[in-house]
């Protein structure tokens, strides 16, 4: 193949609190080539960024760019030698238009004033050139999210970037724009850029790379071809160990299962928009309901109305028999319901507080942790650590601020929580959306423990694949409907439940009624 | 009281806006020159008063306005440099940094008030010099516009003409763009090569600079004294200003153009009957009435999400 551009050699880094992120690091960037790193959530893939665009500086190692060692002392020398990054959190200001966020830090100047037009004629020539289809004297505010990478993309390229790293750049996507980018970066590839493809949807980086190194605790576990890879593979090397392939057989029958959940015409409206329209369903112990659907048709809404985050309009919900739809949350809570929330930062977690707190903000008021004044730190300790220990949270110490873990391990955080009160019924929303493949096997688990264990959970996700693997029986919602239910997953595929998914078609009024048990 | 009607639209009224709005421009563009780099400086109140009172004291002991004024300006940038210090170095909260240096300016300045003058009023036995006023020559025998334009204190046309800079360095120059970028998303800013403290550490020392020549307006012309609270809120009422205009520099000198018509409302309703206590009470009512048209078009704002 071709000429090497970047290697780093032995790279290794050690935070001043004994940390090692980065051990023996040696990975061979090639001109023009797509190179993904993956590994799981801490596994050290941002550092590892992080050392090249000199954020941070390596404890040993050296680094060679174009064949030369190098010594970067900041990202500016970074960027000068034709380092570009593209962040996971976009680095521009809302405020300033396109070319102002693409010129800052080196503006084009007539005397000393900043030549604004040249900026406009720069940036747009330098858009058109990459066929980026955007109007640079928009303000960045106005633009969608495909948009706005394409902007920080073209900061890259203004730059005048060789080197481009995209940190997990499809996370924000839809599947339309991530189409769209990876027809771009193939472009780039062509006339002769490279491209650190950063990636947890293995599927994407099969799809995209041409090499793909594989990172596990702070070391390389080998750098493979795309193609001459499998994603099983894959999986493999980042969690090393198998996964298997269906949880059938972890599921155990349970003994005469009780009803659980039970909801009855359910309707829901927002501003006067109908949001969900007349559900019914009912879910009994030691059973999962999956409910599948594209986004946005009214699983959100649905959910919110069971857990009571919001007040619908017509319909009941009964918890083992007891009817809770006037009950606040809390005692919707003490009635045996945990929810896991779809946004772990918003609604899962308070990530400025101790993961101590968070793990026992659903149940702090128990006299087993509270007493009559006081709370019992001494409880309260022994329980967070067992909790960190059984859910093998990765973290020093669980008084360390919940925004220090990475994602999978916060999600680990709200799990536990939600399981340590052994609820009746578990509602998991899109409980391992963004979070690594270990993280993620860990957690569906831990569901299906709690299946086993007599627990009724109703799994909301977006994830097919997910929901198809844990589910014992189905629900497809369309329009805030019930457009399908299966009482089985034996031999439902996945283009099957697509046609449901998609309004393409809807089963019948019979066929829909089995998704509730008789009382 | 029709002739005190009457007198609001005099060019002598003009005038006086203009000479009672100048500590207040200064005030605004002070606080608004470390706010947009992302340091919001709530001590100009405080820097005011170190200024007012080290114009007097420097001009006194040199014998010369224009020592005295450098003065000024090296004690603007002495309490820029310690709020930088403690906020960028130290990592100290901006606003507890401003409330610990306007309580400090407030009694120091008394405690050095007595050790200069055996007094703790005013430096009244000080021989301390003013800044000229300038006569425009061929402005100034111009009828009306003579009256309004010529004849001001040195410092006001200092503050008109650096209002006019600070306007070109931020919305003309590379370096008022990072300025804003500083203010608006430090970890933006950082990565593409701008170094945010060093931008701000400049912003901070404008800052600075400019409320300490708003203090030396005050008692190196509009006065020829430093007294006890003369700066009388000037600079909160700067901040305020700078508060509504909400990062749009023009909106900002036009609140204290407002701001400064109330003043003026004042000292010509002084001269009536009307209980002065209820008239000081003017500029204040304006500036609460500025806060609350930002908050309302904020929560406007925020609604329409």
């Amino acid at each position: 193949m071709g000429e090497t551009i970047l290697k780093l050699e032995n790279i290794t880094k050690i935070y001043p609190n004994g940390t090692v992120a980065n051990k023996n690091i040696n990975i061979e960037l090639e001109k023009g080539e797509i190179h993904s790193i993956v590994g799981e959530n801490g596994a050290g893939k941002s550092t590892l960024m992080k050392i090249i665009f000199a954020i941070e500086q390596q404890t040993s190692g050296k680094i060679y760019y174009k064949g030369q060692e190098v010594h970067f002392q900041g990202s500016m020398d970074a960027i000068e030698n034709g380092i570009g990054m593209v962040h996971q959190h976009f680095m521009l200001i809302p405020s300033f238009t396109v070319a102002q966020n693409i010129v800052l830090g080196s503006e084009p100047r007539k005397a000393a004033f900043i030549d604004m037009k040249e900026a406009v004629r720069r940036t747009q020539e330098l858009a058109h050139k990459y066929h980026f289809d955007i109007d640079v004297t928009e303000k960045v505010e106005n633009l969608t999210v495909g948009a706005k990478q394409k902007v920080e993309i073209l900061k890259t390229l203004y730059r005048n970037a060789e080197v481009i790293i995209l940190d997990e750049p499809t996370a924000v996507l839809t599947p339309q724009e991530t189409e769209a980018l990876f027809a771009q970066l193939k472009t780039f590839k062509e006339i002769g850029h490279t491209i650190v493809f950063i990636s947890h949807k293995l599927g994407e980086v099969k799809q995209i790379s041409d090499r793909v190194t594989v990172i596990r605790n702070g070391e390389t576990k080998g750098t493979y071809a795309a193609a001459d890879v499998t994603i099983d593979k894959l999986t493999e090397l980042i969690i090393g160990s198998k996964l298997e392939s269906s949880y059938d057989g972890l599921k155990k029958p349970v003994e005469n299962p009780q009803l659980i959940l039970d909801v009855r015409g359910l309707s829901y409206s927002e501003s006067g928009v109908s949001k969900v329209k007349n559900m019914n369903f009912s879910i009994r112990g030691g059973e999962i309901l999956g409910i599948a659907g594209v986004q946005g048709n009214g699983q959100e809404q649905l959910i919110r109305a069971i857990t009571g985050m919001i007040h619908f309009q017509d319909g009941s919900v009964k918890l083992a028999g007891q009817p809770i739809e006037r009950l606040n949350i809390l005692k919707k809570r003490e009635a045996g319901m945990s929810y896991i929330p779809e946004d772990r930062m918003v609604d899962g977690c308070a990530a400025q507080a101790s993961i101590q707190d968070n793990l026992i903000s659903t149940y702090y008021r128990s006299r087993d942790y509270s007493g009559a004044v006081f709370l019992k730190a001494k409880a309260i300790q022994a329980k967070s650590a067992q909790l960190v220990e059984r859910f093998s949270v990765k973290t020093r110490s669980p008084k360390e601020k919940v925004s220090s873990l990475s994602g999978g391990n916060i999600q680990k955080v709200v799990v536990a929580r939600e399981w340590n009160t052994q609820p009746k019924l578990m509602i998991a929303e899109q409980p391992t959306r963004g979070i690594d493949v270990g993280s993620a096997n860990y957690i569906h688990h831990q569901l299906i423990d709690m299946r086993n264990n007599g627990a009724a959970i109703l799994l909301v996700s977006a994830d097919l694949n997910e929901v198809m693997m844990l589910s014992d029986r189905l629900i497809v919602m369309y329009e805030g409907e019930i457009a399908a239910y299966f009482d089985s997953l034996h031999g439902v595929t996945e283009s099957q439940l697509g046609l449901y998914m998609l309004g393409v078609e809807h089963q019948s009024e019979a066929e829909i009624k089995g998704a509730c048990y008789d009382a | 009281m029709d002739n005190i009607f009457a007198s609001f639209f005099t060019a002598s009224f003009i005038a006086l806006v203009i000479r009672v709005g100048t500590p207040l421009l200064f005030a605004s563009m002070s606080a608004y020159s470390a706010d947009i780099a992302g340091i919001p400086n709530i001590a100009v109140e405080g820097i005011m008063i170190f200024g007012a009172l080290f114009g007097v004291y420097f001009s006194a002991i040199s014998g010369s306005a224009w020592v005295g004024l450098l003065g000024v300006i090296g004690v603007g940038v002495l309490c820029a440099l310690l709020i930088a210090f403690f906020t960028m170095k130290m990592r100290a909260n901006p606003i507890m940094v401003g409330i610990a240096l306007n309580l400090f300016a407030a009694d120091f300045s008394i405690w050095l008030l007595l050790v200069w003058t055996g007094s703790k009023g005013t430096t009244a036995s000080l021989p301390s010099k003013v800044l000229p006023t300038l006569e425009i020559p061929g402005i100034k025998d111009i009828p009306v516009l003579g009256t309004i334009l010529s004849g001001h204190y040195f410092l006001t046309y200092v503050c008109i003409l650096l209002a006019i800079l600070l306007a070109i360095l931020v919305y003309k120059t590379p370096f008022g763009l990072r300025m804003k970028a500083c203010g608006l998303d430090a970890y933006a800013a950082q990565s593409v090569g701008i170094k945010v403290n060093r931008v701000r550490l400049i912003a901070i020392i404008m800052s600075g600079i400019l409320a300490a020549l708003g203090g030396a307006f005050l008692s190196m012309g509009y006065l020829s004294i430093f007294s006890n609270n003369m700066t009388a809120s000037r600079g909160w009422i700067g901040i305020a200003a700078n508060a509504v205009g909400q990062g749009n520099l023009l909106v900002v000198v036009l609140t204290t153009v407002v701001f400064a018509i109330a003043q003026g409302v004042v000292s010509q309703l002084a001269l009536t009957a009307l209980p002065s206590e209820l008239i000081n009470t003017i500029p204040y009512i304006c500036v609460l009435l500025g806060l609350i048209f930002l908050s309302v078009k904020e929560y406007r704002k925020a609604k329409a999400r």
